[in-house]
């Protein structure tokens, strides 16, 4: 029995890491490429002459492969937006679920409904909307149209719901205002929920592609993924060694966010599971 | 909880002093919550409702993006749609199509394998090791899986083709550019899924999977009586989740087929992109996009019910 026991854990365990080999082995060819030569591409996934040539060349290329100012849009819009939504969503989480007013059940089944809306529906008429006063190619338009983010909106409410009553109740009697519950009850409390919504909201548009696709058009004003699509695939995409480097830079801050905040980052896509 | 007793609420002391009964206070601890709401409200009405009602203006007209407008011309745009030899419907149809057999491949592996791993990790151990090296994927931009893969599948001296000692054609012929894309994604995606399932698994009670085993029944009789049923909400959930994920599906051929061989690949989302940004056919593609959106939505909400309504 123990033995029987102890053979089929073997197997489960020669699955799983045939599993984790499986999910590595486009990391690491990403990994040993971005240090291979040019010429050598495809020989072997250990680089028989590494190099950080390709890293020279690629920021030797400021003018059409300014990889170091994407990296910079891509992080100041991700953060911008996280902290714009997470703010937003949580004092609109608050009122719903912890104040009394006129109109507050018209907004929560607005905000519910809203969820169904897939981006594709909005995609051009955003476009329109924002070229119509001139934003393209701006900050704006790559921070403000993740701004209506009722999902955050619903996932706070939820979080919000579950805080004991007492505690706003003992509040109120020692008179401290709505914006001071607010402020010093009910966003400490949900700091594990908003930590939450910031990293997944951060991870969703510093990786999204299609957005700021329509949304810039200039060659500085791409963010990461755009950039190194547009501009590798039309000039250089014979060059893997080249490409391989770009992504490479491309995704260390998700790598970094990832090793800091698994246990968040699982726990928030659990989260999103929860109905 | 730290509170601080010296600020008074002004709208409170306000009304009292006036004395003026609940009316009025009633009206002002309503505006003042509702206030709470208005930066939400502002982002909410400028970038969704507007470009909903936008939207709604631009696919009536023969809409132009350069000059930023053009004639109206009613529900040609979606007339047009229901028309085969057209140019938009043929598109459409097309796409949908070639989306659907995306999806039809994408969610039932992006079910199955991800409940799998999800229950060999929870019945293993180094589950602290094993769950966060498969769930990685997941945290990397669709453009730089596709740019590695890409490479990975490239017919001539790729990786994979000489890791298995084969001329496959991958991304240029099919049915192997399905394949590439259904891999690539399910590579990039599964680790979502499997995070969610195995939080499912951990909420089942230990005692009920012991009761089982105690009467004899094997792993895979636990498995097929006990942990499908527990987690089967979960379960539709993931299939809900991952058909709307799956029919969005955009970068992927864009990126790595390019739509090819011969547009088998071109997805819905590409289409309307095309059509709208290339060709500048915005009206078309706006009806195009709320078609599409529709459809979504009527087949989540289906799907929807059908879980629930099995309970």
């Amino acid at each position: 029995m123990l033995t029987g026991r102890r053979s089929t854990n073997m197997i489960k365990i020669f699955v799983l890491i045939a599993a984790c080999v499986i999910t590595l082995f486009p990391v690491a060819w990403m990994i040993s490429t971005a240090f291979t030569p040019n010429g050598e591409a495809f020989s072997s996934i250990i680089p028989a002459h590494a190099t950080i040539g390709n890293f020279i060349t690629l920021f030797g290329l400021r003018d059409q492969f300014p990889i170091i100012r994407w990296l910079c849009n891509s992080l100041l819009v991700a953060t911008c937006t996280a902290v714009l939504v997470t703010l937003i969503d949580s004092l609109a989480a608050f009122a719903l679920a912890r104040l009394r007013f006129w109109g507050r059940k018209v907004i929560f089944n607005m905000v519910i409904v809203s969820l169904v809306v897939p981006f594709i529906a909005l995609l051009i008429p955003l476009y329109v909307e924002f070229a119509k006063y001139n934003l393209i190619d701006s900050y704006w338009a790559l921070i403000l149209p993740y701004t209506s983010n009722a999902f955050g909106v619903f996932l706070l409410y939820q979080f919000f719901i579950g805080i004991p009553n007492e505690l706003q109740e003992a509040a109120v009697m020692d008179g401290a205002n709505k914006l001071i519950i607010w402020k010093n009850i009910f966003l400490p409390l949900s700091t594990p929920a908003t930590a939450t919504l910031a990293l997944l909201t951060f991870m969703n548009v510093y990786n999204d592609f299609f957005w700021p696709l329509v949304a810039t058009t200039s060659t500085p004003m791409r963010t990461l993924t755009v950039g190194v699509q547009v501009v590798s695939v039309s000039q250089y995409s014979t060059n893997y060694p080249l490409l391989m480097t770009a992504t490479l830079i491309s995704v260390i801050p998700m790598v970094i966010a990832f090793l800091f905040t698994q246990r968040q980052l699982m726990q928030g896509v659990v989260m999103t599971g929860i109905k | 909880m730290m509170i601080d007793p010296t600020i008074r609420d002004p709208d409170i002391s306000y009304v009292r002093k006036i004395g003026n009964g609940m009316a009025v206070y009633k009206f002002w601890d309503s505006l003042s919550s509702f206030l709470f709401t208005i930066p939400f409200l502002v982002c909410f009405v400028l970038f969704l409702v507007a470009p909903l009602i936008f939207g709604v203006i631009i696919s009536l007209h023969a809409w132009n993006p350069l000059v930023g407008g053009g004639p109206f011309v009613g529900l040609h745009n979606y007339t047009q749609l229901f028309r085969l030899s057209t140019l938009t419907g043929h598109d459409f149809w097309l796409g949908f199509a070639n989306t659907a057999i995306f999806v039809c491949i994408s969610v039932p592996l992006l079910m199955v394998i991800p409940l799998f791993l999800a229950y060999l990790i929870f019945r293993s151990p180094l589950k602290s090791l094993f769950r966060p090296i498969l769930f990685f994927p997941t945290v990397l931009s669709a453009t730089a899986i596709t740019t590695v893969w890409d490479f990975l599948l490239q017919t001539q001296n790729g990786p994979v083709n000489n890791v298995i000692h084969a001329h496959i054609p991958w991304l240029v012929r099919q049915p192997w550019a399905w394949i590439s894309i259904d891999l690539a994604t399910i590579w990039w995606s599964m680790g979502f899924n499997m995070v969610i399932i195995y939080a499912a698994l951990t909420q089942i009670p230990e005692s009920t999977m012991e009761a089982a085993r105690i009467d004899g029944a094997g792993s895979f009789r636990v498995f097929a009586s006990i942990v499908i049923p527990q987690v089967r909400n979960v379960l539709s959930f993931i299939i809900v989740i991952s058909t709307i994920a799956s029919f969005n599906l955009f970068a992927q051929p864009m990126l790595m087929t390019s739509g090819g061989p011969n547009d088998s690949t071109m997805s819905l989302s590409y289409f309307i992109y095309e059509h709208g940004f290339n060709d500048f056919q915005m009206g078309p593609a706006t009806a195009m996009a709320f078609l599409m959106g529709i459809i979504l939505a009527i087949v989540s909400s289906i799907q929807y019910r059908l879980s629930r309504r099995e309970d």
